[in-house]
């Protein structure tokens, strides 16, 4: 549907926002980020930069499962990683708050590695069941080497602060988790721009072709497990400083669970899909609160259901995407945007 | 006989006993898997729903143990015909990790029935197996787990069997095989979709009703699918006989950790287990080797 | 792209609007005790009663006229027993009232908020957790346990172990769960400091069934007395049964939350015999001098689990603590609260707990030991209150 090409370099071919009226939505999209801190009350806050923490986790997991193809259930060990990570440098060391954060993402990132291994002798669903099981060991860890992870009980962090600032608050919280968030989408939209995103991709599509058409498989896959884990470390990191304290029941692997919902329902291999993936699945379970208010004065003892109904929505939001709308949310924004662009005329 | 060979040959024996049932739950996958490539970690609730299901026909409808057996196994098998109709066939075709995926929804999705159906609080099965103990010579065992391991054994031989001498078993082997060559020598293979999907969930409801006897039943209780799926992994996602060596091995594994160094450090030594057997034999022990080709 | 924007937008302005809505006005006049409450989920069986027991103490002070007039009014959501969602809740609830008294659900939430509530410094936080690490007024200012914590429930089993059976040899057994390995550590050195003797350790995986393996190790040690610590019910009834069927002498003991009556009925024969340390009075006790529950059994005729009994407690506590701060004139915040709370001194509970309580720190450190009777269906005491500070 579009006309003629007005692009003349390689460079603007592959810009990420190649419209004016792209460039319009995502500034109008910042400005609201901006924004919402001052509208929203804490409750909403504090969604917000759930939100947000998830939404980086969940884009580390898409660059490893969505684009290289790489199944992993154990990204909630990684995020595990990068918080305690940051909660030993934040009570022992004592290092400024992005210097930890960093730490927490590169200790994550070099697990990640560790954990990416069999992933060239296995791959699917074993590769997916090696990652449970290198979870299950990672959380036997954070029991017993109670000298750096303080055992059962973890590590309480003490609040985050910049510069003498302290930042406890959901408002002030929200100025660091959010940018920090979007430098991260950012980043990995940037990736596959790049030849690695691209070996990436290749991977994915066939991972023996790939490396006939030179790619060295072990040294992307690795780099993959590396970057994804790099995210979840620092989404974790970012996590120990909004929940201030980590014990080894804090990621379980129902998190991991959750993560790959939300890819599989925001879109696995699209950027705009862990996002509104990690949206999508962390706010659809307070939406049901609010509808169990709704209906309570009809249905007695609605309050009751709360709890399974989340569970069953959310395993139905999963099997339900996958048999309908195996693209996820991302192609139906895309739909969305595909008749708005021939609005008002229909096709 | 010396005692502390006689408390080895006890934990062993223990180990040989909840390995049995290891291996009854691996059946189910196995079952599943062969017929059709699908990893079904739904395989734990439906364990789960067959606990329940037998809690609500013995202690809600009050009928005997032995009417209630049955029936939970037969609601097993039912929800796996419909979880087949239903959720998998139009799957077929897909890759295998989005169908796992789907066997995940669908098990939260049962774990959230069940609590809106029976609540979420741990119950106690009504008691159906005696509890007065057994020995072996001079060694004790749990009548429990004694019980257990001969259900196990037993079903696990009657599968072997079938698999060699029933005509319905050889169809399931030759759609594991090759199911276009299946097709064309006449096979109904939808129809082996159907019954894998069947009698592995009805399997698994059973080893659910008497896993539900030894530890009580709780919507959590899924749990132990995930050891069982190590035990498929490591014998082999195609082979019964995989499943039962692997299922008693990591029993009596297990069972020797806990001993010899602590509750604790039985996921870690199950798990650290996994990813050995997976660096040797990715395949698993006694599970057929595909080669991949472009 | 633009669609996107739209989408997220058009969700981000409803969340807005919703949460303005709602964090207007509300009537300001009554004292609100919020809670994050475990309607749900596998904790939802203490979760319910304890809604009840509030509720119910609740109701007795607002029909007495309430606190200096003003109407006392519990707002609390579900929770499901997970951390995240308690939070949410207490954020949510925190932005539509003001709240001075919070019932948290579990020891994870409570010490995630505990940094929240010192910055707030405006409410005190009691809950379900009896864990030993919250007991320490330094490190949780505005926190308290409506009983003994963990370890002292522990120490008051020792103790009356020591009494019983002095020299007895003991074997504890701990899920591997933060909640199981709480008092383990603290309850191998009391018991050495009462001369009794850890023989056996034994720590079951989270979800793990079969206990054969452990029951022989039972065998083997042969302990006068096993304390578990961690569980529900599964895996204790397993326990017993086979220690039973293997002519074992070893007697059974547990902590608060495995102690309900109920629980232990649906069990059977299996049963009997087991003991545990239980801080408040059972909804059937038979006592002089106990118009509280007296009170209960008229307002509900049918039996009242344990839960229900610390919700009631978690109530009175906290009304107690709010009507001596506003007696004094003093505003309603967390520090005064907490003052007021530790003022607590021989209280008289109307005999939801046996002896008049005190609260000097984070806890009340008394309980009884209860021991179960399959013929009965009930606890029945076995042993005075004990009092472990």
């Amino acid at each position: 549907m579009i006309i003629g090409t007005a692009k003349e370099s390689y460079r603007a071919d592959e810009a990420l926002l190649t419209t004016q009226p792209q460039r319009v939505w995502m500034a109008i999209f910042l400005a609201t980020l901006v924004a919402l801190p001052f509208v929203l009350d804490d409750y909403w806050l504090y969604l917000a930069c759930l939100v947000a923490i998830n939404v980086t986790a969940a884009t580390g997991l898409n660059i490893l499962t969505g684009f290289t193809g790489l199944v992993s259930l154990g990204h909630a060990a990684f995020m595990a990683v990068g918080a305690y990570t940051v909660a030993w440098a934040e009570t022992r060391l004592g290092t400024p708050f992005f210097i930890n954060l960093i730490a927490g993402g590169l200790v994550a990132a070099a697990f990640g590695i560790l954990v990416g291994l069999p992933s060239l002798r296995v791959k699917g669903l074993y590769l997916a069941i090696a990652t449970i099981a290198a979870s299950f060991i990672l959380h036997f860890c954070f029991i017993h080497f109670d000298g750096i992870t303080g055992g059962a009980t973890g590590i309480n962090v003490p609040p985050l602060s910049i510069f003498g600032i302290e930042l406890a608050t959901y408002f002030r919280l929200y100025w660091v988790i959010m940018p920090i968030t979007a430098v991260m989408v950012l980043g990995a939209a940037n990736l596959f721009r790049t030849r690695i995103g691209r070996a990436f991709i290749a991977i994915r599509d066939r991972d023996i072709s790939a490396e006939v058409l030179g790619i060295p498989l072990l040294r992307y896959k690795l780099m993959s497990f590396s970057i994804a884990s790099f995210y979840a470390g620092m989404a974790g990191g970012l996590w120990a400083y909004f929940f201030r304290v980590v014990t080894p029941e804090s990621f379980p692997l129902m998190t991991s669970i959750f993560l790959l919902a939300a890819i599989i329902v925001g879109g696995m291999g699209a950027i705009i899909g862990g996002i509104a993936g990690a949206i999508f699945m962390t706010l659809a379970p307070e939406l049901l609160r609010f509808g169990m208010e709704w209906i309570s004065p009809l249905v007695p003892n609605a309050g009751a259901l709360l709890s399974p109904v989340r569970t069953v929505v959310f395993g139905a939001l999963i099997v339900g995407f996958l048999i309908f709308e195996p693209q996820g949310l991302a192609e139906i924004i895309q739909r969305i945007r595909r008749y708005f662009r021939l609005w008002p005329f229909r096709t | 006989m010396n005692g502390d060979l006689l408390f080895f040959i006890e934990i062993s024996l223990a180990g040989l006993g909840s390995g049995a049932l290891l291996a009854l739950t691996a059946l189910a996958f196995v079952l599943i898997y062969k017929a059709t490539r699908v990893v079904n970690l739904a395989v734990s609730e439906v364990l789960m729903l067959g606990g329940y299901l037998f809690f609500a026909f013995a202690a809600g409808l009050g009928l005997s143990a032995w009417v209630a057996l049955p029936l939970a196994i037969l609601g097993g098998g039912i929800l796996g015909g419909i979880v087949e109709r239903g959720l998998i066939r139009p799957m077929l075709g897909e890759n295998p990790i989005s169908v796992f995926m789907v066997t995940v929804g669908l098990g939260s999705i049962l774990v959230g029935m069940a609590e809106l159906i029976w609540g979420a609080e741990p119950k106690s099965l009504p008691a159906f197996i005696s509890t007065t103990p057994l020995f072996l010579g001079e060694a004790y065992v749990s009548r429990k787990i004694a019980v257990a391991f001969v259900v196990a054994g037993v079903t696990i031989s009657v599968f072997l069997a079938l698999f060699r001498f029933w005509r319905g078993g050889i169809a399931l082997r030759a759609t594991a095989t090759d199911q276009a060559a299946a097709y064309s020598c006449g096979i109904n293979v939808p129809g082996v979709f159907s019954v894998a999907w069947i009698v592995g969930c009805a399997t698994a409801a059973g080893a659910g009703v008497l896993l539900g006897a030894i530890g009580g039943i709780s919507t959590t209780m899924g749990v132990f699918g995930l050891s069982a799926l190590v035990v498929v992994i490591v014998g082999g996602l195609d082979s019964i006989l995989g499943a039962l060596i692997g299922g008693l091995a990591l029993g009596l594994i297990q069972s020797w950790a806990s001993t010899y160094l602590g509750g604790e450090y039985t996921s870690v030594v199950t798990f650290g287990l996994l990813i050995v057997a997976m660096m040797i034999r990715p395949y698993g022990l006694f599970g057929t080797h595909e080669i991949e080709r472009l | 792209m633009k669609t996107t924007r739209r989408m997220a937008m058009g969700l981000l302005a409803g969340a807005a609007s919703l949460g303005l809505s709602m964090g207007a006005a509300q009537a300001q006049e009554d004292i609100v005790i919020g809670g994050s409450l475990p309607m749900t989920g596998v904790f939802a069986f203490a979760g319910i009663s304890i809604e009840a027991g509030m509720s119910d103490y609740i109701k007795l002070v607002n029909d007495a006229g309430g606190i200096d007039g003003k109407m006392v009014r519990l707002a609390y959501e579900d929770t499901g027993y997970k951390v995240d969602q308690s939070v949410a809740v207490f954020n949510k609830l925190t932005s539509q009232e003001e709240i001075h008294l919070y019932y948290g659900d579990s020891t994870g939430f409570a010490k995630t908020i505990a940094p929240e509530l010192v910055r707030k410094g405006s409410m005190i936080m009691g809950g379900a957790s009896f864990a030993s690490e919250l007991n320490n007024p330094e490190a949780y200012p505005y926190a308290f346990i409506p009983g003994p914590d963990y370890t002292e429930m522990v120490n008051i089993l020792l103790e009356y172990i020591a009494k019983e059976k002095p020299g007895a040899s003991i074997a504890l057994i701990n899920s591997d769960t933060e909640f199981g390995r709480d008092p383990i550590a603290a309850a191998k050195a009391r018991a050495a400091e009462l001369g009794l003797d850890v023989v056996l350790e034994i720590i079951t995986p989270p979800g793990s069934v079969d206990v054969s393996t452990e029951v022989l190790k039972l065998r083997r040690a042969r302990p006068d007395y096993a304390i578990s610590h961690g569980y529900i019910l599964a895996p204790q009834p397993e326990f017993m049964s086979q220690a039973k069927a293997l002519g074992l002498e070893t007697k059974f003991m547990g902590t608060f939350w495995s102690m309900d009556s109920s629980l232990w009925k649906t069990v059977g024969e299996t049963a009997d015999g087991y003991m545990g340390v239980m801080p408040y009075r059972y909804y059937y006790d038979d006592a002089d001098n106990a118009p509280m529950l007296d009170k209960i059994r008229e307002m509900r005729p049918e039996y009242q689990s344990t839960g229900y009994m610390q919700g009631f407690l978690s109530a009175m506590l906290m009304v107690e603590s709010a009507k001596r701060v506003l007696a004094e004139g003093k505003e309603m915040n967390g520090a005064n609260l907490k003052a007021a709370m530790n003022t607590i001194k021989d209280f008289d509970t109307g005999g939801i707990m046996g002896v008049p309580i005190s609260m000097p720190g984070n806890s009340i450190p008394v309980g009884r030991v209860y021991q179960f009777s399959a013929a009965e269906g009930k606890m029945l005491p076995v042993s005075d209150w004990i009092n472990v500070e």
